[in-house]
């Protein structure tokens, strides 16, 4: 039985499409990444798994754990939303024992003062949150998501604006949460750690899926058609070899994309005639390479308005946010 | 329900560990009794330095009868107390006849002004010849008080005294009156303001009681302003949590574990809960003054269970609108400006309250009362003006009360709902009328 299972989910804000005719399902102690443009619907889609948006009507349904309403399922889901929020004037303590509480726990002290020392939050504990800086708040409203011991654990970008360390915390507790046989879900715009963390991967594009399995199944239906190389000297003109179709340069590493069924041994030989070759290997397409390309140049424009206006308060998300 | 108590306490505790909501709760017996106790304390604080007044008496019988008063009055009346206590608490009047030998009364008085504005006087009085007689033009005064102190009466209070008893004594003298018998003659005759009279258990009727003006009017004012009070209390935090909630983006947090109609009956809970803990301590205050003082039974109970109804009902009201308040608008700057018919509707009973108190039966009371957002201060009004209001008038003023908050709960939870996971700009009219309508 699934976890979470949409089938044929539709949501429109006025004339705007947010989600259109979404089917997935989460198997149970996965951890399952949503991954997607600013603006394609993982926020609004995660709402709608919380109940706090609710898809047009229809045919589609929404399940999660077994039941098709908020209140049956509610405090077996912990959620931390991508805009984070606590009362300022509240000791984190307090604050936590208060999120608990609504998601029915008693007596939330042991568990609250366990996940404190864990995320290294124990000095802080009778601190208010304003005195938090906003890694530490971060942290917070993430033991605030999973204080009650969520069998579902719901996740909008958990990851942005922390530094390593604590962001290595946070990999280590969301990995925990699963040895715990928790289901996770979570969104991001970091690729590597979708690769590194995700069983399951599921991209949105404008509101429609365009890509669910896991990675190995992803990458496989792109086929080996990926050369990472480190070329000394001129990397210049690289696509100007045959068979290359397009180039991305990082700087100190290359990658190519060939046409499928090309000869890499002779895309081997060319790149040799080119200079002293550091490195050479034959990969698979990396999901952040899937992602533009199935995102596409149009979006990835789009993608840097949404920075820009996100910066201005406006974002589109914000847009959705308005009507539902 | 257990959500919402959860949500409800928080919000309690919030509000209540303040330090505004202590400033509050001291604030304002602090400011209604300070108002008090600042006159008491300053009634002393006058400048007690001689007042000197010249008299010009050109009808040459009256500087005498001001002249003695002054001294009487100088000897006994600006005391306080007596042996050690005895302190001056009032300046002397000391009296200066002034002649005229040239016979032009404007050069003295320009030359008494002059003194005035020296500071040497500190007023004068000039008597015409014809003070005893005037003419029947009753607007042209024949005495005139002069002086550089407009706002400074008390002088021109006293002296009014002596100067129509000797005027009032020459005329009855000079009539063959004895004024002694025409003053009490004349004594007025004092009108006692009086209650009704009933049947006692012997069947004898009851004495009427001396009706007690003050308790009349102070006791329906102090309820209406304590309401005034709570309601201001309890509700309009809520606009600013609301607004916080959705500013600091809890909301999406809390909705993600109770339904929005949750999370507002919660905050209006713990509201109604603050504002009773308000009045809770108030009347615990009133009622132990009274009981001390040997008045315990003139402790209103009915009136104070009218006050907790009206009053919970009063916070939904108010509470359930500044929440929609707080979740239509995006900021606190385009908060005020909505606020503002609010605050009017809510104010508006302090603009009729005297009429209402002097008229509680009235038509145009009981109209005012029944209408929804007046009645929590209005009906009170009335029912705190002895002898009361029939009882069906606060029985409909409830219902009414009841079915408004209602309505306002319901508008201001679609208008919540949608409003607090907006961010951006503020919803316009159109917008609220549509998530009203559409839910």
């Amino acid at each position: 039985m699934s976890v979470v299972e949409l089938a044929n989910v539709t949501k429109t804000f006025g004339k705007h499409v947010a989600v259109d005719r979404l089917s997935f399902a989460v198997p149970p102690g996965s951890i399952y990444g949503f991954i997607g443009p600013n603006g394609s619907g993982k926020t609004t889609t995660l709402r709608m798994i919380m109940r706090i948006y609710h898809p047009d009507g229809g045919e589609g349904h929404i399940r999660v754990l077994g039941e098709e309403t908020l209140q049956a399922a509610n405090e077996k889901i912990g959620y931390l939303p991508e805009e984070r929020g606590l009362y300022k004037k509240m000791k984190v303590r307090d604050i936590l024992a208060f999120f608990a509480q609504l998601k029915g726990r008693r007596s939330p002290r042991p568990a609250i003062d366990a996940w404190l020392a864990r995320m290294e939050l124990s000095s802080w504990a009778d601190k208010k949150v304003e005195a938090l800086s906003k890694g530490m708040a971060q942290k917070v409203q993430f033991i605030a998501a999973v204080v009650a011991d969520p069998q579902l654990v719901i996740l909008d970008e958990p990851f942005s604006g922390l530094d390593p360390v604590n962001s290595d915390r946070l990999r280590e507790a969301v990995l925990s949460l699963r040895g715990a046989g928790a289901t996770v879900i979570f969104s991001t715009h970091d690729m590597a750690v979708a690769e590194r963390m995700c069983d399951f991967i599921l991209m949105i594009h404008k509101g429609r899926k365009v890509l669910d399995g896991t990675l190995e199944s992803i990458q496989a239906t792109y086929g080996q058609d990926t050369i990472r190389v480190r070329l000394e000297g001129n990397h210049r003109d690289l696509g100007a070899i045959r068979d290359v179709e397009k180039v991305t340069d990082f700087g100190q590493l290359q990658e190519l994309r060939v046409r499928h069924g090309a000869d890499t041994q002779a895309v081997l030989s060319a790149l040799m005639h080119r200079g002293r070759l550091a490195h050479f290997e034959l990969a698979r397409p990396s999901l952040h390479d899937i992602f533009v390309r199935i995102a596409g140049a149009d979006d990835l424009s789009r993608d840097r308005e949404g920075a820009v206006s996100t910066a201005s308060g406006d974002s589109s998300d914000s847009r959705e946010r308005g009507r539902a | 329900m257990r959500k919402v108590i959860v949500v409800a306490m928080r919000e309690y505790l919030a509000s209540v560990r303040t330090k505004a909501f202590i400033i509050t709760i001291i604030a304002m017996p602090v400011m209604m009794g300070g108002s008090i106790l600042a006159q008491v304390l300053l009634r002393d604080k006058v400048d007690i330095g001689d007042k000197r007044i010249a008299v010009l008496d050109q009808s040459g019988f009256l500087h005498g009868a001001i002249a003695d008063a002054a001294e009487q009055r100088n000897a006994t009346e600006v005391y306080r107390g007596a042996g050690e206590d005895r302190r001056q608490i009032q300046p002397r009047f000391v009296i200066e006849a002034v002649d005229d030998p040239a016979g032009d009364p404007a050069r003295v008085s320009l030359a008494l002004s002059e003194r005035v504005r020296k500071k040497e006087l500190f007023a004068y009085l000039i008597i015409e010849a014809d003070a005893l007689h005037p003419m029947n033009d009753a607007a042209q005064s024949t005495i005139g008080y002069h002086s550089d102190s407009p706002t400074y009466d008390d002088f021109l209070e006293w002296v009014r005294i002596p100067l129509n008893e000797r005027i009032h004594d020459v005329r009855l003298r000079e009539l063959g009156l004895d004024p002694v018998i025409v003053s009490s003659a004349m004594k007025r005759a004092a009108v006692r303001n009086l209650g009704l009279v009933s049947l006692d258990e012997q069947g004898r009727v009851t004495e009427a009681q001396e009706t007690n003006r003050v308790a009349g009017v102070l006791v329906p004012v102090a309820l209406m302003m304590l309401m005034f009070m709570v309601i201001m209390v309890g509700a309009s935090p809520l606009l600013q949590g609301v607004l916080e909630e959705k500013m600091q983006r809890i909301a999406e947090v809390l909705l993600g574990s109770m339904t929005p109609f949750e999370l507002m009956s919660g905050k209006l809970l713990g509201s109604v809960g603050v504002s009773l803990s308000i009045v809770g301590v108030y009347m615990a205050g009133a009622f132990y003054a009274l009981h001390r003082s040997g008045y315990g039974s003139l402790f209103p109970v009915d009136l104070v269970v009218w006050f907790v109804i009206y009053q919970s009902l009063a916070v939904l009201l108010y509470g359930s609108l500044f929440m929609a308040i707080g979740a239509a608008v995006s900021d606190m700057k385009e908060a005020q400006s909505v606020l503002t018919p609010v605050m009017f509707i809510l104010v508006a009973p302090m603009f009729v309250w005297f009429n209402v108190i002097r008229e509680p039966g009235a038509t145009f009371a009981v109209v005012l009362s029944l209408i929804p957002p007046a009645t929590p201060m209005l009906m009170l009004v009335r029912q705190a003006v002895p002898p009361g209001i029939p009882l069906w008038q606060p029985m409909a003023g409830v219902i009414l009360v009841l079915l408004t908050t209602a309505v306002c709960v319901f508008i201001a939870g679609r208008v919540f709902r949608v409003g607090i996971l907006m961010q951006g700009q503020g919803a316009k009219l159109r917008d609220l009328a549509r998530w009203i309508i559409h839910g």
